[in-house]
């Protein structure tokens, strides 16, 4: 019977298992360092987003110091530059693809700056690790801009009246009051950002990062059999990915049930 | 009147939107003497909400003065008492004033007394063992010192209303500002709220308060304001208001909630 799985391929491709257990460490270590990357420039990038910073905000001032009404020196007094830049930084890196965006860091960026040669473990090529983790993290910097918002923007307007009511600063609000009860609201979210960065880790093998598919590659390359390690990657993400989502789902019920709204 | 002490000056409140085209306020001039219980009432719409929470600048007025404390607080900068300039501390400025909210507005994802203890521990800088006596002392004047460790979820909307004003009185304000506190309360939770505010009255505490209360206007309020379209139509005692109301406009409201 003709079949495109060939069973009598997997033992030919099994000397290079040891290629797999590489990409999948390369694969884990890459998601795991974007998110924490990601994180941090999606905070900043919300905070900038959310912030209040008018430089022009004289401009907006009558001469007993109340706010105008309407012209458009008002317009002027209300922009916000940092804002601004968050709002240009997300939309762009979200209206283009990740491959020009891992290209353009890669071949753009790290050839004016020289990145030092080592290896990680003994094989991770740093020089193109490095580039990839950049590139995916601030990648998903943007979309988890995003969700940080908008979980911070779900939190009611009453919980920061009452909080700047009391007194609090507007840091002290958002530390003790916002954060806390929208980072509950967006864990889920955060951790579903994680399995599609699993997933989309996957395109930083075109600039040479060794992970999984890189290994798909490598064993194509030597015993000009494709499908057979295409399956393998194939099962190897579907064992991250899957139960990575079905442990977010199995908190995402436990975090609502205590909510007992 | 003279003898006693102004506690906040509001003159030619104004509060515009979108062009002028929405006057929220429009023009509000009255004073705020210590230990007055000041409540306003008027149709909704008439801005009387506005009017409360310019007070302490949760809404940012677009003309007039508030004077509290010497300083006209709807300016960024005012000269202090050595001539200097320096700039308005909105927050030192709100530990003075209580607040109390239509919504509770208690943080939901703190207990009771976490709730008590936040600000003055926070702002004030009280120690926990002593911010933590004083709120259980409070919680005990409004009966619920046994709840200090549930969460605002578990308790009914009297209960929570009770704990937001127990919480801003933390702060030890000089004066307590109420939104409709009752008004998302079921009818028969409306007279344990009632009770504290009417506590909190007797106590000479300064307060100004919204509400459709008609009860406790007449009964507790010493002056009644009148609002309708953003302007304050009339002043007086709650005997002056409600038995003899001069504005059509007032008449026409008492017939309506009376």
């Amino acid at each position: 019977m003709d079949s495109f799985i060939q069973l009598s391929n997997f033992p030919k491709i099994a000397p290079y298992a040891q290629l797999f257990r590489q990409g999948l460490l390369v694969t884990v270590l890459l998601s795991a360092f974007t998110v924490a990357i990601g994180f941090v420039i999606a905070l900043l990038l919300a905070l900038m987003r959310l912030s209040n910073v008018r430089p022009f905000r004289f401009l907006g001032l009558d001469k007993d110091g109340h706010q105008k009404e309407s012209g458009i020196l008002a317009a002027i007094s209300r922009f916000n530059p940092l804002s601004f830049l968050a709002t240009a930084y997300v939309e762009i890196l979200r209206s283009t693809p990740v491959l020009v965006q891992i290209f353009i860091i890669y071949y753009g960026v790290f050839s004016l700056i020289k990145l030092p040669s080592f290896q990680m473990f003994g094989f991770i090529k740093f020089d193109r690790f490095f580039p990839g983790v950049v590139a995916l993290g601030m990648n998903s910097g943007a979309y988890l801009c995003e969700i940080i918002r908008s979980g911070i923007q779900s939190i009611d307007g009453g919980q920061t009246e009452a909080a700047r009511s009391l007194g609090l600063s507007q840091v002290q609000n958002l530390r003790y009051i916002i954060f806390p009860q929208a980072l509950k609201n967006i864990l889920p979210a955060i951790a579903n950002e994680f399995v599609v960065i699993i997933k989309e880790s996957a395109i930083t093998y075109t600039i040479g990062v060794q992970d999984i598919m890189f290994a798909v590659n490598a064993v194509k390359g030597a015993t000009f059999i494709i499908i057979e390690p295409l399956l393998v990657a194939t099962a190897i993400y579907f064992c991250l990915c899957f139960p990575t989502s079905k442990l977010i789902a199995y908190f995402e019920r436990r975090m609502s049930r205590g909510d007992k709204r | 009147m003279a003898t006693r002490d102004k506690l906040i000056q509001v003159t030619d409140l104004k509060k515009h939107y979108k062009m002028g085209t929405i006057k929220a306020l429009d023009g509000v001039t009255t004073d705020i003497y210590r230990g007055d219980v000041m409540v306003v009432i008027g149709p909704s719409g008439s801005g009387k909400s506005t009017f409360l929470r310019s007070l302490n600048l949760l809404e940012e007025p677009t003309g007039g003065a508030i004077v509290f404390d010497g300083v006209d607080i709807t300016k960024k900068k005012y000269k202090d008492a050595n001539g200097k300039t320096v700039k308005l501390d909105i927050d030192a400025l709100r530990q003075k004033m209580g607040m109390v909210f239509q919504h509770f507005n208690l943080f939901p994802h703190m207990t009771i007394l976490e709730n008590m203890v936040l600000a003055p521990m926070k702002v004030k800088g009280i120690s926990r063992a002593d911010a933590e006596q004083k709120a259980l002392q409070l919680l005990d004047r409004v009966g619920l010192k046994d709840r200090a460790d549930a969460y605002p979820i578990q308790l009914s909307g009297g209960q929570k209303q009770r704990v937001a004003i127990v919480r801003a009185l933390a702060m030890e304000p000089e004066v307590m500002l109420f939104d409709e506190p009752t008004s998302a309360l079921d009818p028969e939770m409306v007279g344990e709220v009632l009770d504290v505010m009417k506590e909190l009255a007797k106590e000479g505490m300064t307060m100004v308060c919204v509400t459709h209360e008609m009860g406790f206007a007449r009964e507790v309020g010493n002056r009644v304001l009148f609002m309708a379209d953003g302007k304050l139509l009339e002043e007086g005692t709650p005997e002056e208001i409600f038995e003899h109301p001069k504005h059509p406009r007032l008449q026409d409201f008492l017939s309506k909630v009376l």
